[in-house]
């Protein structure tokens, strides 16, 4: 019976692909594109979505809090030394009773804005380098990448400090740079991959067999098919550098008073962590916040853009 | 003058087995406004020849050992990366066999073809996009000025492949290298697209090559057709001579291996086969490269030691065996057991 029920399925008429009657006139079919369905599966990831909502609070809070605040985090008042939260001082003052909301959303200035700053230097030269390393393939390839795993052997933090101790001072710029100088190995591996993924497709043949120069292949078929990636590769390499940060300024080697950052609070905090715990529990909380996030905006990002886990 | 003329064509790839002779001395020519049907089986070196001609084996581990590509006169294997460039796509246009991959899925359809025109052309953005809109009517795009901004995943198989001829034709190349165009489609859409071409090809008033394992393919769309086998001619002939008197063992086989929609044997539903496999490219049969899978071939003749040579059985035909078909039946002999 099964037999002449596939035999008939076969045999009826099957709706012909007419050239002139395909999807088009009617009702407009909604667009769809990598980014919108990527936002859509984002945002269905409670996880990731709660991270995101979170992350943009922390970031605004310490970019528009400080134009906001009545108190001035840099002024010295020591008839307000040490106070206990309370309603005046949300968050109490430090020992030099400079109020520390304030200061916390100015130290969280530095800290993303290192961050952000090194991730993008990391993302530049990996960028770069991953993309001519695949691109050019060849020995050209094998070379580069044997050079990155013998650099992928130097200790990051061992390695930042040294740059900062050749650099002699410790400001902005020179943070970003020890920062990102013994990182950015990942992220080149990762988009040396995605490229050489990417030039087997056969839209990078025909574009070759209708003409096109190798800047234009790379620029136009390779690099944008790798947005996704690097989207992910921001939030991935982002705790590590804040992290870093942290740790180089709470040692003492970062940031130092009277400019503020996360790492070199928790280590004013430290000092009287005893009697006045919340001294380095804030900025401590500060960090982990920011960095959980940081892990699970990579994680949701990573399911949004993997075509694998794409429902349909 | 011919057109395009491939003159003792050897391309060879050296990986670290050997070296793989995957196209091993081919002439072929092809006149302005003919059409050319490349056949065999995978691994006979039809793509290779293709993709040898625009310059795009890749190198390392291929290598074009020997041999001229005559394009217009101008050997195309001389020309610098950025000389070939400015040919392909202008010249010498190619759409290959999965049109699901051959369009790049984060730029707009009518991105694509703009680009083409303006990487040959000196137009504006606006002119290059009436272009793409008339190129799209061309190939019978439903609504194709609204459906120059849709991604190619909004497209369906046939009509990708009919946007890759499109943007293959931007240019008015004089040669179009078709690769298997019809391989990755469905039937009924096949036959559209066949038609498309060769109507586009006269209007177009170019000259074509399409490369296929499709005996089907080549019977309705080529003028003349080349049989390779394992990197060599093996018969050459206009398309109604070859389907009237095929001469090579193989290309016997090869039409023997078509399914048979009439005539004896349909019930039985047994589909003919070619005994024996492809031979290895690195250490290929020393004389007659079919002669391990030939009914015909004995040591009598030679087969397994003297390598045949291409000759002219008729004008126009050409065969490389020791045992055509015409001079098996006039000589009576040679009949396998």
């Amino acid at each position: 019976m099964s037999t002449s029920a596939r035999e008939h399925e076969v045999l009826a008429p099957r709706p012909t692909i007419e050239p002139g009657a395909s999807g088009d006139a009617g009702a407009p079919i909604q667009q769809t594109n990598l980014w919108k369905d990527a936002w859509y599966r984002y945002i269905r990831n409670r996880g990731a979505f709660v991270a995101g909502v979170v992350f943009g609070m922390l970031v605004l809070y310490c970019f528009i809090y400080p134009l906001l605040s009545p108190y001035d985090p840099d002024k010295v008042d020591f008839s307000l030394s040490n106070q206990s939260p309370s309603l005046e001082h949300l968050l109490g003052t430090d020992r030099f009773g400079r109020d520390l909301l304030t200061r916390t959303a100015l130290g969280g200035q530095i800290s993303i804005g290192i961050g952000f700053a090194a991730t993008l230097v990391i993302l530049l030269v990996g960028v770069t380098y991953g993309s001519i390393s695949g691109f050019v393939g060849g020995h050209l390839d094998n070379g580069m990448m044997r050079f990155l795993d013998a650099l992928y052997g130097l200790p990051y933090l061992p390695f930042a400090i040294i740059t900062l101790a050749i650099f002699g001072t410790v400001n902005f710029w020179t943070m970003v740079i020890a920062l990102s100088i013994a990182t950015w190995f990942t992220t080149a591996r990762i988009v040396r991959g995605q490229i050489i993924t990417l030039k087997e497709n056969d839209y990078v043949r025909a574009a070759k067999a209708l003409g096109a120069r190798w800047y234009r292949v790379l620029a136009r078929h390779l690099l944008p098919n790798t947005l996704g990636v690097l989207i992910i590769a921001i939030f991935l390499e982002l705790p590590g550098v804040i992290l870093g940060e942290a740790f180089l300024s709470f040692i003492g080697l970062g940031i130092s008073p009277p400019d503020a950052s996360w790492g070199a609070m928790a280590s004013d905090g430290r000092v009287v962590y005893r009697t006045y715990p919340y001294q380095i529990i804030i900025p401590s909380v500060a960090i982990a916040t920011l960095v959980m996030c940081a892990n699970f905006i990579a994680d949701g990002l990573r399911d949004a853009f993997d075509p694998r886990t794409r429902e349909t | 003058m011919a057109l395009l003329d491939v003159v003792d064509l050897k391309t060879h790839f050296f990986t670290r087995d050997g070296v793989v002779r995957a196209v091993d001395g081919v002439s072929f020519t092809v006149e302005p406004g003919r059409t050319l049907g490349i056949v065999g089986e995978s691994g006979s070196g039809k793509s290779v020849t293709a993709l040898s001609i625009m310059g795009l084996i890749p190198k390392p581990p291929a290598k074009i050992v020997e041999g001229k590509v005559l394009f217009e006169g101008r050997d195309l294997t001389t020309l610098s990366e950025r000389q070939l460039e400015d040919v392909r796509g202008r010249q010498i246009s190619m759409i290959f066999q999965d049109p699901m991959t051959s369009l790049n899925p984060t730029l707009t359809i009518g991105t694509q073809i703009v680009e083409t025109v303006r990487r040959h052309f000196d137009v504006s953005k606006a002119q290059a996009r009436k272009r793409a809109v008339e190129l799209l009517e061309e190939v019978q795009i439903p609504n194709a000025a609204g459906r120059l901004d849709d991604y190619p995943h909004r497209y369906s198989g046939g009509m990708r492949q009919r946007v890759m001829i499109a943007i293959a034709l931007s240019c008015n190349p004089k040669l179009l290298i078709a690769d298997e165009p019809t391989t990755a489609l469905d039937v009924t859409v096949q036959a559209q697209v066949l038609d498309l071409l060769e109507d586009l090809r006269a209007q177009h008033e170019m000259a074509m090559i399409i490369i296929t394992h499709d005996m089907g393919v080549v019977a309705e769309a080529a003028d003349d057709i080349v049989v390779m086998y394992a990197g060599q001619i093996v018969e050459q002939a206009p398309v109604l001579e070859l389907f009237d008197h095929p001469e090579h063992p193989y290309t016997e086989a090869l039409l023997a291996a078509l399914p048979q929609l009439e005539g004896h044997g349909i019930r039985e539903g047994r589909l003919t086969a070619i005994p024996g496999r492809p031979p290895d490219l690195i250490a290929p049969p020393p004389a007659c490269r079919f002669a391990p899978r030939c009914p015909y071939a004995n040591d009598r003749d030679g087969c397994a030691t003297h390598p045949p040579e291409l000759r002219e059985l008729r004008t126009g035909h050409w065969v490389r065996s020791q045992h055509p078909a015409s001079e098996r039946t006039r000589a009576g002999a040679g009949v396998p057991a």
